[in-house]
């Protein structure tokens, strides 16, 4: 494996698993051995269909996981200091929230419907800075609401008295309140509309900016979403990364034949792809308790050879710079998919 | 809607199941088979009082405590009396006064009584968050120790910890509140004694509590546990005494009512707690009533049962409000 990135990158994760235990007692490995490198001040997209795995990696990626998720292996560096997450090591407290963030899917429910907004961000300084004073704690949220352009009176409001957007948003800005170095996005935007979507993504992006979080990694489904937020895009598929690259270019031109039919599959009304017809995915995920041998693509593949059901397809690339796991790219190294479906 | 406004209408409402309450606790009494006088008189011509005489006996009772009248005249005068705030004379104990009885028992039924509804709210609710959240082997102890004590009878603790700790070991005096030949006055050697009788009851009632309260938080906690505001604190990094106590405060709504409740029908005394310990309380008060039908401590203890109930009730509304904020916006009409 060789590793050309020039500077060391701000997140670093290697082989990374996790396995949920089932009733039976067989584990169902939803993670499997993904590694890769977010850049400091970048947007890294991971999506992927129900079932990818993917809101598994992030439960890793921030070190949320729970049982029945247990994670097997794997380590994690973040900005030159390394966690190893084998053996069921349990991560320390203080990462949470300090280095690693989670700005979790459907604001919704994610914040206690007795505790002021205030309050739980009293709580969250105090959880990290020892015996901060309670108006020093606040001082700091209504800064940061203020450089956000974010109103003050969220303070003293219960979750309940805030619009589905504001929410979202001021979780956001509880998430990020101790200037974590990476910030895990699962599915900010899949509760809401188009607008709010937006307003959610330009908070992130002035986030970046100002440098209040180091790195963000942005997991949905959504990949018109991804193109207008994510640097780089990773797309997983039952439980692996079978694609990673800067977003025009893997949009442009997809390197695995899974990123090719999920392009494909979703509405842009952009001219070059109104022309064409949206097809859809034959088949279904498999089931990750008995994955495919090989590629695990393979059973959907149009590409499909016999060396993809045997064997575990080659990493065309690095993990640093972009790569792809596929058998036939191997032999056509520079032609481009979309021709091909 | 404002919130005089809310509070207004509730009040109406509980007055109306007051009034309902009124008329229930009168007539139901006077319903069971028996006549108070009958029981009077039987005991007197057991002392060889002669017959002729008992009818006479019988005719003046009778005319004295009112019952010649329809029922509905019996109702009227005790309308009127109540309106006075006089709940009467008892039959039974006569001339001993309905309220004089009740201010007699009352204090040996909250002195017993709210420690251990206090104490045993308060560990049961911490030890089913703690359970819920520990998981493991601290769970599966607590909730099986508690589901134990909680589904077993109040008579059953009652009369187990009284063989253990008053017959097989001898340390605890079986019954009454003090002892006997000892007279309630406000004395050293006096609180001593009453204290000595106060452990047995405390505990049966305390032991059952805390199972009960500890059941019903752990599955309050346990569905509270697997919400997703729980998942997004953990991945804040806050301390886990932090998020018990936002669980704590989620999970409270029904363990409040039934701590209300709790103290509401606290001043009906522990009935067979108080039996069992021949604890000179109102339960007792109202077992011996009931069976010498002595309608007017019946009715006066039934209906200070139903005023606190809903004293309590009430008290819970507001406090549902002050907990939760969202009960408090919808009761405003903020939404």
């Amino acid at each position: 494996m060789s590793d050309t990135a020039p500077a060391a990158p701000l997140v670093r994760a290697r082989g990374l698993r996790a396995a949920y235990r089932s009733q039976r007692g067989s584990d169902v490995v939803a993670v499997d051995d993904v590694s890769l490198e977010l850049s400091g001040g970048q947007v890294l997209g991971i999506a992927g269909e129900s079932g990818s795995g993917k809101s598994t990696l992030a439960a890793v990626l921030s070190l949320t996981a729970r049982p029945p998720l247990s994670v097997l292996g794997g380590e994690l560096t973040i900005d030159g200091e390394q966690l190893d997450l084998s053996g069921g090591r349990r991560p320390p407290r203080t990462w949470r929230g300090s280095v690693v963030s989670l700005l979790p899917q459907g604001a919704m429910n994610s914040l206690s419907a007795t505790t002021r907004v205030g309050d739980l961000a009293v709580d969250v300084v105090r959880a990290h800075r020892g015996r901060v004073r309670r108006a020093d704690a606040l001082d700091l949220l209504t800064d940061r609401l203020d450089a956000l352009d974010l109103p003050r009176r969220v303070v003293d409001s219960y979750p309940h008295q805030l619009s589905g957007g504001m929410r979202q948003r001021v979780v956001t800005v509880l998430s990020t309140l101790l200037d974590p170095k990476l910030l895990i996005a699962d599915e900010p935007t899949s509760a809401l509309d188009v607008s709010t979507q937006r307003a959610l993504t330009e908070l992130l992006r002035e986030l970046l900016h100002r440098g209040l979080v180091g790195g963000i990694v942005f997991v949905t489904h959504d990949l018109p979403v991804l193109r207008a937020v994510a640097d780089r895009i990773a797309i997983m598929y039952a439980g692996q990364l079978v694609e990673v690259g800067d977003t025009a270019g893997l949009i442009d031109d997809p390197r695995h034949p899974y990123t090719a039919a999920l392009l494909a599959s979703v509405l842009v009304p952009e001219p070059q792809i109104r022309t064409r017809r949206v097809g859809g995915i034959a088949g279904a995920p498999p089931d990750l308790a008995a994955p495919p041998t090989g590629c695990r693509f393979h059973p959907r593949c149009s590409l499909a050879t016999d060396v993809c059901a045997e064997q575990s397809p080659p990493l065309l690339g690095t993990i640093g710079a972009g790569y792809s796991t596929c058998w036939w790219r191997a032999e056509h190294p520079d032609e481009p998919l979309e021709a091909r479906l | 809607m404002s919130l005089p406004r809310y509070l207004g209408r509730k009040a109406a409402w509980y007055l109306g199941a007051l009034l309902v309450a009124i008329l229930l606790n009168f007539l139901l009494p006077r319903l069971i088979p028996g006549n108070p006088v009958d029981t009077i008189v039987s005991s007197l011509s057991r002392g060889g009082v002669e017959g002729s005489q008992l009818h006479a006996i019988h005719a003046h009772y009778v005319h004295e405590f009112g019952l010649d009248k329809p029922l509905w005249q019996q109702f009227v005068v005790y309308l009127g009396h109540l309106a006075h705030g006089d709940l009467g004379v008892s039959f039974a104990q006569s001339p001993a006064t309905v309220q004089g009885l009740i201010g007699q028992a009352l204090p040996w039924s909250i002195a017993l009584q709210l420690p251990a509804i206090l104490l045993g709210w308060l560990v049961g609710n911490v030890l089913g968050a703690l359970a819920a959240y520990r998981g493991g082997w601290f769970d599966r102890g607590a909730f099986l120790g508690s589901l134990f004590t909680s589904s077993m009878p109040y008579y059953c603790v009652a009369i187990l910890l009284l063989y253990l700790l008053a017959v097989v070991i001898p340390v605890l005096p079986p019954s009454g509140g003090y002892s006997f030949g000892n007279s309630p006055e406000l004395s050293a050697a006096f609180v001593s004694d009453a204290l000595t009788h106060y452990w047995l009851p405390f505990l049966s009632l305390v032991i059952v509590f805390v199972g009960g309260q500890a059941v019903g938080m752990r599955s309050m906690a346990v569905y509270e546990l697997g919400s997703d505001y729980v998942n997004y604190d953990r991945g804040l990094g806050l301390r886990d005494r932090t998020i018990i106590r936002y669980i704590f405060r989620n999970a409270m709504l029904p363990q409040v009512t039934g701590l209300a409740l709790s103290i509401g029908t606290l001043v009906g005394g522990a009935l067979i707690t108080e039996i069992v310990f021949s604890y000179p309380g109102v339960g007792t008060l109202l077992f011996t009533a009931i069976s010498q039908n002595d309608y007017p401590v019946v009715t006066g203890l039934t209906l200070l049962i139903a005023v606190a109930v809903l004293v309590a009730n009430f008290c819970v509304e507001i406090a549902y409000g002050i907990i939760d904020p969202r009960i408090r916006a919808s009761s405003r009409g903020e939404r």
